[in-house]
């Protein structure tokens, strides 16, 4: 991209002499041959950037949402990892990337091109890259480790005007009005003036960037007019034109150009770096530990504990038999799907054993899983039902479906054909959470996972699910959570958390 | 927004002076660096005709003032531009510092039952962003006066190369705004609108599937998912490289706009060389100047809606500041036409889904009512949110708490909390003896959503901060949920007994039987009269448990 800036250069230097048709002819291809460079670095860059995107994306989404995790994360986190840090990344590779390259090249070329006009204004370019290598580390390294450490104090400091926000009707409720307010103003006051402390010292980089590129063009500019003058005080080392001088001096300012644009893209640098770094540790690489799986003979769970930021449970010890009804309790948001997720295998960063009850490895294919609310794939109400056998036979799949109570439903909208989008528009809550339970009775798994199969149903259609899951659990091992005292009464035992 | 105000509040005469400061700095980095690369070219071609003429000209002519001037110019531009960048965003930041405290003193004397709510990722993530545009808008806004001066200087300068140069060239800065603005609608806008819906629909799906992970890990379904998402995501990733591409197209039509106004200058330029030389530098920096401009004004334009939704909230009528509540007289409560004198206990029954929360969240005026309730005998959508609260301390099911520590919390039940009556209340909550253990006790910090404590915990913390309050009435859902029936019955048995002791009144949910003592009779739900048509506008979420 930079070598095009000649263009430009040679335009002006033309420009200067009398014949002006070559001159106007060179004003605007030059800059058009750097447009079209400008235009071809923005289309590779973009590509290659978003290669880059793709390939995390193919790992992040079956690793996400189809993979063993540390902890379970919200969906709203994972989202932040798979999207937002994914568009971090490729921000980077378009915007950062492309300058550091230019960067590092295009100093090089510009001297190379000006020290064919002129070597000593060439020279003179490289000798304020000294100074200015030595004033960058000084203004930088330092003071920017300093400031960069309070910055990140300072997020959090930021951060509580959005929590005090968001919980604004817990302040209203006790008429904490006035008291939060003065809070907030008094914090967002010190943000603003930790920032501008921060700001002052963060500048002078950019300060010394600045004053190394003007001191570039005043140094030739008088180099280059003194030797026309033939005023040096030493004997000129090289014979210098009006076209050559003038050619060095527009090529002076390109000089620290890719440095400037590169600082430019010091956030974007900031932000690609945080994320590669959040998603290489949400990705742990390392294959688990294949073990042979044993045959599910009832589950035993000994001293399940979870340590994660906002969520303690445990340790908790109790045991299935293949034929079972335990229901598992706790308040809303204290860890019950958790704690589901990791009887299932699905998250990693737990303490204490979760076996078959004669203690060898559980089957991660001998757990079904039906979900407060189910996944919906695009396709029709058989598919959907079908997509934990896709083997299964239609009249089987009818006689799930029956069994969980989508007769009606089936009766009136056209059978297993009925399409479905991925939102499930046309079905109710109580529907939805039926395809769900017909799903996981379909797959013939020996132990049912249920996570709050009754929250959100009328009156008549829990009391149908409760006697369904009392009727599964003699035919296979069924884990609920839940906190409906009915669900609760039908378990053979009580699992608090 | 004109210069001296922000959403018609004054400025502070502080950041006035900030403003000014930049402009200025900012007017004198465009003017020095543009007459920097002028004279350069002007004392290079002068000295090149003057070293051509002979020594006794070169010696007449005088290097010393270009020489300094060049030398001078570039540290003042040096200096000038550091302290644009350092003004500008100290105006910035204190104005926004400014207007997160109105705003915040705003939206704080709302009425929670018809208030915007804040209190979702997506709402507050946004009010967030409009802020930051809003701060970007003010830390430019002292290089736009700039701009206009520095391309003014430009003209001026090309003046010097003949008249026709100077118009020709203010012609082609007056119309480069209008071709900015063109180009960026075909190139620009289209793949940016393009690409903010293709993000939002992609973060909807993904959401939707993370929330269904379970399902898709036990029945191994990450393939099709990720099949279904990268259709999305390569939608995404198309209308991005357009709107990157547009971006690079705009900058690559800038360059060849600028040659081709060198070109134009030059063809008419009449003056001499040097002057000419000088003309032709400066044009191209005047052209840089304008594009500088047109941009921030396109900016503006691009955040307007933003900007508007920032107004709207500021524009919120401001309630007179309410009286202290918790020296209120006691009044009684009407639920499902049960009149309940001041200190009466009784639970609401049903099962679970049947609107237990919402009636003690209408209750707890958090918002409108849907079950004909009255405080006071006066229906509770006529009385004005001081008086419910006056009146009420709800511990809600979800256990909200502040970012900050224990002690930042339970202070926000009532002014002047000191720690002896944290730790009663604690003592009551039956949280004292696991916060004595932590080592920071009462300064033990939570973090976002509660951070360290298990959710029974958080639940308790909850229950400390509405005895903290003292009102007349305690609303509690579902107070011992988590709790081992030891500790839930010692909890009982100290809320019983400070029931007693001050004499406050209980409104509880519970699905638990131990709490269900504290209470003297029972209200079922299903006896409770529904307002009609107020159900369906409800959210989805809020209508669970």
């Amino acid at each position: 991209m930079f070598a095009l800036g000649v263009a430009y250069g040679v335009s002006a230097l033309v420009g200067a002499q009398r014949p002006e048709w070559p001159a106007i002819v060179a004003l605007i291809v030059g800059p058009m041959l750097r447009g079209a460079g400008v235009y071809g670095v923005h289309a590779v860059a973009i590509r290659e950037a978003q290669a880059a995107a793709i390939d995390w994306r193919r790992r992040l989404f079956p690793g996400l949402l189809g993979g063993r995790t540390g902890r379970a994360l919200l969906a709203g986190e994972s989202a932040t990892l798979a999207i937002d840090h994914v568009a971090a990344i490729e921000a980077y590779g378009a915007r950062f990337t492309p300058a550091r390259a230019s960067a590092v090249i295009g100093p090089i070329v510009v001297a190379a091109i000006t020290a064919v006009a002129s070597w000593v204004a060439a020279l003179i370019m490289l000798g304020t890259m000294l100074p200015f290598v030595i004033g960058m580390i000084l203004a930088g390294s330092a003071a920017r480790r300093a400031s960069e450490r309070q910055l990140a104090a300072l997020e959090t400091l930021s951060g509580l005007f959005v929590d005090r926000v968001r919980h604004l009707p817990l302040i209203r409720h006790f008429g904490a009005e006035e008291r939060i307010a003065r809070q907030v103003t008094a914090a967002t006051r010190e943000v603003a003036q930790r920032t501008i402390a921060v700001l002052r010292a963060a500048f002078l980089s950019g300060g010394v960037l600045e004053f190394f590129a003007a001191l570039a063009v005043a140094l030739i500019a008088v180099y280059c007019g003194f030797a026309l003058l033939h005023m040096l005080p030493f004997a000129p080392p090289e014979h210098l034109t009006l076209e050559r001088a003038f050619f060095a001096l527009a090529m002076a300012p390109e000089f620290y150009l890719p440095m400037r644009r590169l600082a430019a893209a010091y956030h974007e640098k900031r932000l690609g770096e945080a994320a590669s770094e959040a998603l290489t540790q949400a990705l742990p690489d390392a294959p688990v530990a294949e073990v042979q799986p044993a045959r599910f003979d009832g589950l035993r769970v000994a001293g399940l504990a979870i340590d994660w930021p906002g969520t303690r449970i445990g340790p908790l010890s109790f045991a299935l038999d293949p034929h079972d009804f335990v229901a598992l309790t706790g308040p809303t948001g204290s860890g019950k799907t958790s704690t589901l997720a990791a009887i299932a295998g699905q998250v990693t960063d737990i303490a204490g054993a979760i076996t078959t009850a004669g203690g060898g490895a559980l089957d991660p294919a001998d757990i079904a899983w039906a979900a407060q609310r189910p996944l919906l794939l695009p396709g029709t109400l058989g598919e959907n039902i079908a997509l934990a056998a896709p083997d299964a036979t239609p009249d089987r799949i009818a006689a799930v479906a029956e069994r969980v109570g989508l007769g009606p439903l089936m009766a009136a909208r056209g059978g297993l054909a009925l399409v479905l989008d991925h939102r499930g528009s046309g079905l109710s809550g109580g529907e939805r959470r039926r395809v769900g339970l017909a799903r996981a009775l379909l797959s013939g798994r020996p132990l049912l996972i249920c996570d709050e199969p009754t929250a959100d149903l009328d009156a008549d259609s829990a009391a149908d699910i409760i006697a369904l899951l009392a009727a599964v659990s003699r035919e296979r091992a069924v884990l609920v959570a839940t906190h409906d005292p009915d669900l609760i009464a039908a378990a053979r035992i009580e699992v608090a958390l | 927004m004109s210069g001296r105000k922000l959403f018609g509040h004054e400025l502070t005469p502080e950041i006035r002076r900030f403003i000014r400061l930049a402009a200025l700095a900012a007017t004198v980095a465009a003017v020095s660096s543009i007459l920097l690369l002028a004279i350069s070219g002007w004392f290079l071609t002068a000295a090149a005709i003057a070293g051509a003429a002979g020594s006794v000209a070169a010696y007449a002519f005088n290097y010393l003032i270009p020489s300094a001037t060049i030398r001078l110019l570039a540290i003042l531009r040096t200096v000038s531009r550091y302290g644009e960048r350092l003004w500008s965003h100290e105006a910035a930041l204190l104005a926004m510092a400014g207007l997160r405290g109105r705003l915040f003193e705003r939206l704080a004397a709302q009425d929670s039952r018809t208030a915007p709510n804040l209190s979702g990722g997506d709402a507050s993530a946004r009010l967030i962003g409009d802020i930051d545009a809003l701060e970007d808008l003010i830390v430019r806004r002292p290089t736009l006066l700039a701009s206009l001066i520095g391309a003014a200087t430009g003209v001026a300068i090309a003046a010097f190369a003949g008249w026709r140069a100077a118009v020709m060239l203010l012609v082609l800065l007056a119309a480069l705004p209008v071709s900015l603005r063109a180009l960026a609608t075909r190139l620009t806008r289209e793949p940016a609108r393009e690409a903010a819906e293709a993000l939002g629909a992609l973060r909807a799906r993904y959401v939707d599937y993370a929330e269904a992970r379970a399902e898709i890990v036990a029945y191994g379904l990450a393939a099709r998912v990720e099949q279904d998402l990268a259709a999305i995501a390569a939608d995404l990733d198309r209308a991005n490289a357009r709107l990157f591409c547009g971006e690079g197209a705009i900058a690559a039509l800038l360059a060849v706009y600028a040659g081709i106004t060198a070109a134009l200058v030059l063809a008419t330029a009449t003056a001499s060389a040097p002057r000419v030389a000088l003309a032709l530098l400066a044009s191209v920096s005047a052209i840089e100047a304008m594009a500088a401009w047109a941009r921030t004004a396109l900016r503006q334009a691009r955040v307007e809606a933003g900007l508007r939704r920032l107004a709207d909230l500021e524009a919120l009528p401001m309630a007179p500041p309410a009286p202290a509540p918790s020296e209120a007289a006691a009044l009684s409560l009407t639920i499902g036409g049960e009149h309940l004198a001041p200190g009466a206990r009784i639970a609401i029954t049903g099962r679970s889904g049947s609107g237990k929360t919402l009636l003690l969240q209408s209750l707890a005026g958090s918002r409108p009512d849907l079950f004909d309730l009255a405080i006071g005998r006066e229906p509770i959508d006529t009385v004005s949110a001081a008086t419910i609260r006056a009146q009420v301390a709800l511990s809600p099911q979800d256990a909200p708490m502040i970012a900050g520590s224990i002690a930042d919390n339970l202070r926000v039940a009532r002014p002047g909390v000191d720690a002896d009556a944290m730790w009663q209340a604690l003592h009551v909550a039956c949280l004292d003896e696991r916060l004595h253990a932590a080592p920071d006790g009462l300064d033990t910090a939570l973090g976002e959503a509660g951070g360290t404590l298990s959710g029974g915990e958080r639940k308790r913390l909850s229950l400390a901060r509405a005895l903290l309050a003292r009102r007349p009435w305690l609303l509690l859902d579902e107070p011992t949920e988590g709790l081992d029936a030891a500790t839930e019955a010692l909890l009982v048995e100290r809320l019983g007994g400070w029931l007693r002791d001050t004499g406050t009144g209980l409104v509880l949910v519970s699905h638990r039987r131990a709490p269900l003592a504290l209470a003297t009779r029972s209200i079922a739900i299903g006896d409770v009269p529904r307002l009609q048509g107020r159900m369906s506008s409800m959210p989805a979420t809020a209508r669970k448990a």
